[in-house]
């Protein structure tokens, strides 16, 4: 891999791992308030793991730039600009009802399972292997969200009206799933990483089908698609604000 | 006291190939599938599983030593003939565990047959169900289910230095002027 790939893969993966580690830290916002104990306990652990994968991309990225693999990680996290943040928007929204966080989880696993699956094939061979050990957690998030999904769309007038609501808000912003990546096309070129796009293509027409069936009316596509990952929405600075604030006090504080 | 959140179910774990199927505890869930997701996440993330069951907790017939001390279950108008599985708690320190099966046209009947099959025991307690309402986890699921805990890594209270810091600042009495 020559330098300028090296440089495009690491730009891939921090955005890869950005998207979950701000899913992570909104889905453990429900830690203490889920609906019901055993929710709480499983939400918190797909918060986790999301998180726990955040830091296995920024350490492959990491290796490829050459920084220390062992601070890298909570430098990107707690002593970045929020600016430089690649996030989608899709995963800085406010946790929203149940429904929403729901459905938000459902929408990214759903994509991220595609996504791994391509990874896997990576001629990283560094980057397959962790792709295919995030991939066994990711396909158990992907049971356990799929499971409620038809559960609220059909479960009682009140359920699925938070349910629609939820997809009405979440569509445009999960359309910003097939939007490349930094890094992507240098990175799809040595056949690191797969394409976006296609990936889009065979999420969009599964969901749209599994929503459908869960008694969802499925918004009409590509309207008012926010993919941007250099522009984020207005909640973005409180979020990093209240992540980065205990570093910040003390950078050097051992914990 | 009623139970105010979703129907209760009884989870059943077992921690390696060899090792007997244990009951663990109980989680609510909306239904069995549900239950059976909320089972992984309460219970298996630590320590390890290798496979679990869930069982509607009303679906559950119980004969305590005490109850069976006045006497054996009425037999009532026998039904289909069904496998029933058989567990027994054997003492205040041991889990529920998986004593064996019986064939029976009722929980009662099921409940006589075990305690006929497994003579010479005395649990606290026993349990039978019928095999038909259990819910497995699959066993081609058993990576994302369960592989995931066992490769996770997590720290010891005694590894993070802000607890020892802690102890010593409050022997000194820092903490405490307040």
């Amino acid at each position: 891999m020559n330098e300028a790939h090296k440089k495009a893969l690491a730009d891939y993966l921090i955005a890869l791992a950005d998207d979950e580690l701000i899913l992570g830290h909104r889905d453990s916002e429900w830690t203490g308030h889920a609906p019901i104990l055993e929710e709480d306990i499983a939400f918190a652990n797909i918060a986790l793991d999301e998180i726990g994968h955040a830091r296995l991309w920024y350490e492959l990225a990491a290796e490829l730039v050459g920084g220390d693999k062992a601070r890298y990680p909570d430098q990107q996290v707690f002593f970045r600009p929020a600016a430089d943040f690649r996030c989608l928007q899709l995963v800085e929204l406010p946790k929203g009802d149940w429904a929403f966080s729901m459905l938000r989880q459902y929408l990214f696993d759903a994509f991220e399972q595609h996504r791994l699956r391509g990874l896997v094939q990576s001629q990283h061979k560094p980057l397959a292997d962790v792709a295919a050990r995030i991939r066994n957690e990711e396909l158990y998030h992907l049971r356990h969200t799929r499971a409620w999904v038809p559960r609220l769309g059909q479960g009682t007038e009140e359920s699925h009206r938070r349910m629609q609501a939820a997809l009405d808000e979440l569509w445009p912003y999960a359309q910003g799933l097939g939007a490349p990546l930094p890094g992507e096309s240098e990175a799809l070129e040595a056949k690191l990483v797969p394409s976006s796009r296609s990936l889009f293509d065979i999420w969009s027409g599964e969901v749209t089908t599994f929503l459908s069936e869960s008694g969802l009316k499925v918004p009409p596509a590509e309207r008012d698609v926010v993919a941007d990952r250099a522009v984020h929405s207005e909640y973005f600075g409180a979020l990093i604000a209240d992540l980065q604030q205990v570093a910040q006090l003390d950078p050097e504080a051992q914990w | 006291m009623p139970d105010t959140q979703w129907p209760r179910f009884m989870v059943f774990q077992q921690s390696g190939e060899a090792e007997p199927l244990l009951h663990n505890g109980t989680v609510h869930a909306p239904d069995v599938e549900m239950a059976l997701l909320n089972a992984r996440d309460v219970f298996a993330r630590r320590p390890e599983a290798v496979s679990m069951w869930v069982v509607p907790a009303d679906a559950i017939y119980t004969q305590t030593r005490e109850e069976l001390a006045a006497g054996l279950p009425a037999d009532p108008a026998t039904g289909q003939p069904a496998d029933y599985y058989v567990f027994a708690k054997f003492s205040e320190q041991t889990q529920c565990s998986y004593v064996g099966e019986v064939r029976a046209g009722s929980p009662q009947a099921a409940m006589r047959a075990a305690i006929e099959k497994f003579r010479g025991q005395d649990p606290l307690w026993w349990w039978v169900f019928p095999a038909s309402v259990v819910v497995r986890s699959d066993a081609g699921e058993a990576g994302p289910m369960f592989a995931p805990a066992r490769a996770k890594t997590f720290k010891d209270q005694a590894e993070y230095p802000v607890v020892t810091m802690m102890r010593q600042l409050r022997s000194k009495g820092k903490l405490d002027k307040k």
